[in-house]
């Protein structure tokens, strides 16, 4: 009787203190599912989903605080992605937050601008360049095309340009080549 | 010892035989359109400007991107336009050109500075720039810039010079062989001088006799050696000519400079000759026309940037309604009219007369095999059409997709005509753009991040500063006031000893 007792709470302690080990040893630091959350979203950090940035979103997606139909740039396809991704009923994006739209880069109007930095500030990814009172200009390559820029403007002279289609980055369309 | 046979690909026959493949030199175009994107890299920005006049061999535009090679005038004359101009491709769309006009002299940039005849005297660097100031891309089609290519087999054992051209219907590298053989032998010297390869192999397809036995004439260096191999089309693949030419496999995603291979075409050696031997850029190239409205195939070295139509006058031409295609009837492209420019990898023209015949509809594929027999680099045409037709890219990628040569050895042989090839391609451009958003999206990711972070850190910097300003002042009046305690208190002890004194001057 005091054998069987004593070995099984030995066995107990080591393997209480085991699991108390890998607790620690093994500790996963935040939320895996905000990273996953965050890979589906489109980076654009528009705002457009009422939270102030795509990880924001993502965290409220997670506490299910926020609807998955939230974000235009990601359009209906990232809608889907993160209904499977959440195991959930997909659902129509929700208009009143915006339309997908073509991807787009912000352009200055060089000569119209008077250097007021206030894109530089309100920009989510750092893609202005400039200083106070030196025309200010856009790292294209940076440019998530948020419109962000474009009410804190007090010239207006920045433009949101379509990227264009060419030889490059031209896609074949697979529609010509269904079958009949 | 070469094994020339490889699994899979196909015998076919060529449809335009010739009984002359003679290089046919014509007079200058009066106009040429030169295109600033070339197949690969960058687009090349022009330093010349509309009314400038420009010499031959003189550079137009350039860019500093290790994949693009400069631009040269390839005529002497005055700029008239930089437009966007219709590129032979096949999304048909526009890009920017520059056009010359001819004064009909030929006017050269001075091409006697260089290396010259004593290239030995020159160090590998100053022939690898050489050849990249000269513009040099691929020759066979891939428009690759060759000097990247040379440096990166600057440790190779063996140079292949592919001279295969397995493209049924082409014969330019064929007229080349023939015009220009001792261009190709010295062009070879040259390369042997920048490279460690101990060894040349001039692979040649045998139904080219004629190109065989001149450059076997010619030929007076023991470290060349010549190899016929068998007619059979994508022999001449980089990857395939490799594996049947030395027998070593070249790895997925892997170079034939990985394997220390440096593999040329014949054209891009001759190319080579002229840059360093001779001081000239590239500004033309060998061209075939062929087609059923050609009548007699023939070869021509024209100037870069001559339109279709230029080269078409010079061939008994039958007016009407034309099919046209570029590159050869396995992996070229239709085209619509002959408004088009030669460029740097146009090897060939084909025009054949537009039969009106309704265009042949795909049907099902029935599953029966056949594109996974002639496929020459052993993946499942099969599996990768479901995919991509599914647009399940990742997959498609996992079956080895990005290995796909784009032969159209499998579209050929399809029974049920499904242009397999195209739907390949348009699963290549689908990833490409997946792989450009996820790099796009990270960044924007980090630096989304980071500036939250800096803002973050701008805040409590800020409050820190705000903290140890106050702490400062508030230390700063607690010892005025301690100051003002002790002078106070002296001011307390002064007076009240002088009040004791008054009191004593009183008594």
């Amino acid at each position: 009787m005091f054998e069987a007792t004593s070995i099984l709470s030995l066995l107990a302690l080591l393997l209480g203190l085991g699991l108390g080990y890998a607790a620690i040893r093994y500790r996963v630091e935040g939320n895996p599912l905000v990273d996953q959350i965050d890979a589906i979203l489109p980076q654009t950090q528009c705002g457009q989903c009422d939270f102030p940035g795509c990880r924001p979103y993502a965290e409220a997606i997670a506490k299910g605080e926020a609807e998955i139909n939230q974000c235009p740039p990601g359009g209906q396809e990232g809608v889907d992605a993160l209904a499977e991704l959440l195991n959930v009923e997909t659902m129509p994006l929700n208009e009143e937050h915006g339309e997908p739209e073509p991807k787009r880069v912000a352009v200055v109007d060089e000569d119209v601008c008077i250097g007021c930095t206030l894109c530089i500030q309100a920009c989510p990814v750092d893609a202005f360049v400039g200083s106070s009172k030196v025309m200010t200009t856009v790292i294209a390559q940076e440019c998530t095309g948020c419109d962000l820029c474009i009410p804190v403007c007090p010239v207006d002279c920045i433009e949101m340009v379509e990227i264009k289609t060419t030889v490059r980055n031209y896609i074949p369309d697979i529609a010509e080549l269904a079958h009949a | 010892m070469p094994n020339s046979a490889f699994k899979g690909g196909l015998k076919l026959e060529n449809p335009f035989p010739a009984e002359e493949i003679d290089l046919i030199r014509i007079p200058l175009p009066d106009k040429v359109i030169l295109p600033m994107q070339q197949r690969i890299g960058e687009q090349a920005k022009p330093i010349v400007g509309v009314g400038d006049h420009v010499l031959t061999g003189q550079v137009i535009a350039t860019i500093d991107d290790e994949l693009c090679a400069p631009v040269h005038a390839s005529i002497s004359g005055k700029v008239v336009a930089i437009d966007e101009q219709v590129m032979a491709h096949q999304s048909g769309l526009k890009a920017q050109c520059i056009t010359i006009e001819s004064d009909g002299q030929d006017d050269w940039v001075d091409t006697s500075i260089g290396c010259t005849e004593h290239y030995e005297l020159c160090t590998p660097e100053t022939i690898y720039n050489k050849i990249r100031v000269s513009g040099i891309v691929g020759m066979g089609g891939a428009g690759f810039p060759t000097h990247t290519k040379v440096q990166l087999a600057e440790g190779c054992h063996t140079l292949i010079v592919n001279a295969t051209e397995c493209e049924p219907g082409i014969t330019c590298d064929a007229s080349l062989m023939l015009a220009y053989p001792t261009k190709i032998i010295r062009g070879i010297e040259v390369l042997f001088h920048v490279s460690r390869a101990e060894r040349a192999i001039i692979a040649i397809e045998d139904d080219k006799p004629e190109a065989i036995a001149l450059l076997k004439k010619y030929c007076k260096n023991d470290r060349i050696s010549i190899e016929e191999i068998p007619t059979k089309y994508t022999s001449g693949a980089e990857k395939i000519l490799v594996k049947s030419l030395l027998g070593i496999e070249i790895p997925s995603g892997k170079f034939a400079s990985d394997v220390g291979v440096l593999s040329l075409n014949v054209g891009t050696v001759v190319a080579i000759f002229d840059a360093v031997v001779e001081n000239r850029p590239l500004i033309s190239r060998a061209v075939t026309v062929a087609g059923g409205a050609v009548k007699v195939p023939k070869n021509f070295q024209v100037r870069l940037g001559a339109s279709y139509d230029y080269l078409l006058s010079f061939t008994d031409f039958e007016e009407g309604k034309h099919k046209v295609s570029v590159a050869g009837m396995m992996m070229g492209i239709e085209l619509k009219g002959t408004n088009y420019s030669i460029t740097k990898n146009t090897n060939c023209i084909f025009v054949g007369i537009d039969e009106k015949s309704t265009p042949v509809k795909a049907k099902e594929c029935i599953r029966c095999g056949l594109c996974n027999t002639v496929c020459p680099v052993d993946l499942l045409p099969q599996q990768l059409y479901w995919y991509s037709k599914g647009e399940n890219i990742d997959k498609a990628v996992e079956y080895n997709l990005l290995d796909c040569i784009e032969c159209g050895c499998c579209s050929y042989v399809c029974p049920s005509q499904i242009p397999l090839v195209n739907y390949y391609q348009f699963s290549k451009a689908l990833y490409r753009q997946q792989v450009n958003e996820k790099e796009q999206n990270d960044k924007a990711r980090d630096r989304f991040e980071f500036r939250e972070l800096r803002l973050e850190r701008n805040k409590r910097e800020r409050a820190e500063m705000m903290e140890a300003k106050k702490k400062a002042l508030k230390e700063k009046m607690a010892s005025d006031k301690a100051q003002k305690n002790i002078i106070e208190a002296a001011v307390e002890r002064v007076s009240s000893s002088k009040s004791d004194t008054k009191e004593q001057d009183g008594n």
